[in-house]
């Protein structure tokens, strides 16, 4: 059976607060280490399954022919929507609301990055300007909360954009053919660069007191479902292969020096690069 | 000739993962060819007091289509794994408490509502809920020419003239060599567009064949688990 409260207890609380204060992470890992990251592409086109550690998503962008905004006939739409698949959490009165509130903050975070940062090319999603647009929608479906929804519902987005075939168009001034993909290969998506979220949670009572103190302030990166119920802050770096910062994400929790803002920034353009070359692998291992 | 050169009564490659997810308390992912759904449940645990039943537990399924906005094929995908497993889950052994199902569909090529009721199967038995039997689920599509085509791909569902699913249970089909729907009952049937009796009657027995072989498909990949765990509990 389910257990009906799911915060940490105290005693595991402490226990997590001391083994973290001496580099251990409740599932051996060390303060900055990625839990295993499984990326899995198809073979429908679109299709991304990501694992990052037990935590789990699936992505899956889809297209239709749509009228464009009046403001801006040239471009195509994108939507993105996420949600909690009732397998992620055990239900219970008390997880409805924690459940709206996370995945408000997973869809906008992803959609945040992939429209405003401008990742996947609108302009190239123009078939008939004014008239006649490519709207893509990106489903993203949490399968499994272990923790650090952002991470993974990142991968999973970019994954899914690069996988993703849309059909062929022919436009011939104002007409526009639309191939059946059996009839003409479907063309991949012209995307200007694939984000990807690093995440550091911060445990402990105050950092910053604690750094002028003198004292290590402790950080992780992936932070899995406890330490993310136990951390006191949390910091979102989205980077793309270009070194080029997306987006910082910094809501609330308690307040962080810079400088120790700035150590999270290097280490997430290590990870990145990690996370990147996961998924290249990922996406050439399905071509094959 | 199908598409994909199978016989009429052939039924796709058969995959599946059993307690493939961390949180649920049972979940399995059956695949048949490339429409795959993933099953999930948490149960018996506590339900709400306005949903409580004084007398059993109160079965309830939520469902998901691999894309799109929430929409009428969850609700139809939701309803066929409720009304099959409402009798079929133990229900009286656990009064006042709750059993959730979610299905997610991670691709549909057809015969989704029948890969949806084999993943609950598997995925309540993960779950250790006691069942009164096994369940498994096949379908049928009749073509233009009134020939029906067991698990049907999309393509074949979309120039079909009527598309059948069945559910049976394994003791009502095991081993038995009579097939026809005038010796035995489905838990569950569902039948969409122009039919015949007699299309009907052939969809119900290449249905029922289907069943016997994903049931037999099922006892190897439950018996695959259990001999696992043992081994890892014997080890330790």
């Amino acid at each position: 059976m389910a257990s009906v409260s799911d915060q940490p207890s105290n005693i595991e609380r402490a226990f997590l607060l001391d083994a973290v204060a001496k580099g251990v992470r409740a599932d051996g890992r060390g303060p900055t280490d990625l839990r295993a990251l499984r990326i899995a592409c198809g073979p429908t086109h679109g299709l991304a399954e990501v694992q990052l550690g037990q935590t789990r998503v699936l992505a899956r962008v889809t297209c239709a022919v749509a009228r464009p905004l009046p403001d801006r006939p040239t471009e195509g739409l994108v939507q993105v929507s996420a949600e909690l698949a009732g397998l992620a959490i055990p239900p219970s009165p008390q997880t409805t609301a924690v459940e709206v509130e996370e995945m408000a903050v997973v869809s906008r975070m992803v959609d945040r990055v992939i429209r405003q940062s401008r990742a996947v090319d609108t302009e190239a999603l123009c078939i008939v300007a004014g008239q006649k647009v490519w709207s893509l929608r990106l489903d993203l479906r949490i399968l499994d909360h272990a923790g650090n929804l952002v991470d993974a519902a990142m991968v999973a987005a970019t994954a899914a954009l690069r996988h993703f075939r849309r059909p062929d168009v022919t436009v011939d001034g104002t007409d526009a053919v639309i191939h059946d993909p059996r009839d003409r290969n479907p063309v991949p998506l012209s995307i200007h660069h694939s984000p990807v979220c690093v995440s550091f949670a911060f445990l402990g009572h105050q950092p910053a007191a604690a750094a002028s103190a003198g004292q290590e302030v402790v950080l992780l990166v992936d932070p899995s479902r406890i330490e993310e119920q136990i951390m006191v802050s949390r910091y979102t770096v989205t980077l793309n292969p270009h070194r080029e910062v997306c987006a910082l994400s910094k809501a609330g929790g308690a307040a962080l020096p810079l400088a120790l803002i700035q150590r999270c920034n290097q280490i997430a353009l290590v990870k990145a690069d990690e996370i990147n070359e996961k998924i290249q692998e990922a996406l050439k291992s399905q071509q094959q | 000739m199908r598409p994909d050169r199978r016989e009429d009564d052939e039924v796709r490659a058969l995959h599946s993962v059993l307690g493939l997810l961390n949180r649920a308390d049972g979940s399995a992912q059956f695949s048949s060819g490339r429409t795959s759904v993933y099953s999930g449940v948490y149960g018996p645990v506590g339900a709400r007091v306005y949903d409580e039943k004084l007398d059993r537990a109160y079965v309830v399924v939520r469902g998901r289509a691999d894309a799109g906005p929430a929409g009428t094929a969850d609700r139809w995908t939701e309803s066929a794994v409720r009304e099959t497993f409402e009798r079929v889950v133990a229900a009286q052994l656990y009064p006042r408490t709750m059993v959730q199902i979610s299905v997610q569909v991670r691709e549909d090529d057809g015969a989704v509502d029948a890969a949806a009721i084999n993943a609950t199967a598997l995925a309540l038995i993960d779950a250790a809920v006691p069942l009164r039997d096994t369940v498994a689920a096949a379908a049928c599509a009749v073509r233009e020419d009134g020939s029906a085509v067991v698990d049907p791909t999309l393509e074949e569902i979309r120039d079909a003239r009527s598309i059948h699913t069945f559910a049976f249970a394994a003791s009502d089909v095991s081993n038995i060599a009579d097939l026809t729907s005038a010796s035995i009952c489905p838990i569950y049937v569902d039948s969409r567009g122009e039919f015949s009796v007699a299309e009907y009657d052939r969809c119900f027995e290449l249905c029922a064949r289907a069943a016997q072989r994903v049931l037999a498909f099922m006892r190897t990949a439950i018996e695959d688990k259990v001999s696992k765990e043992s081994q890892i509990a014997g080890s330790s």
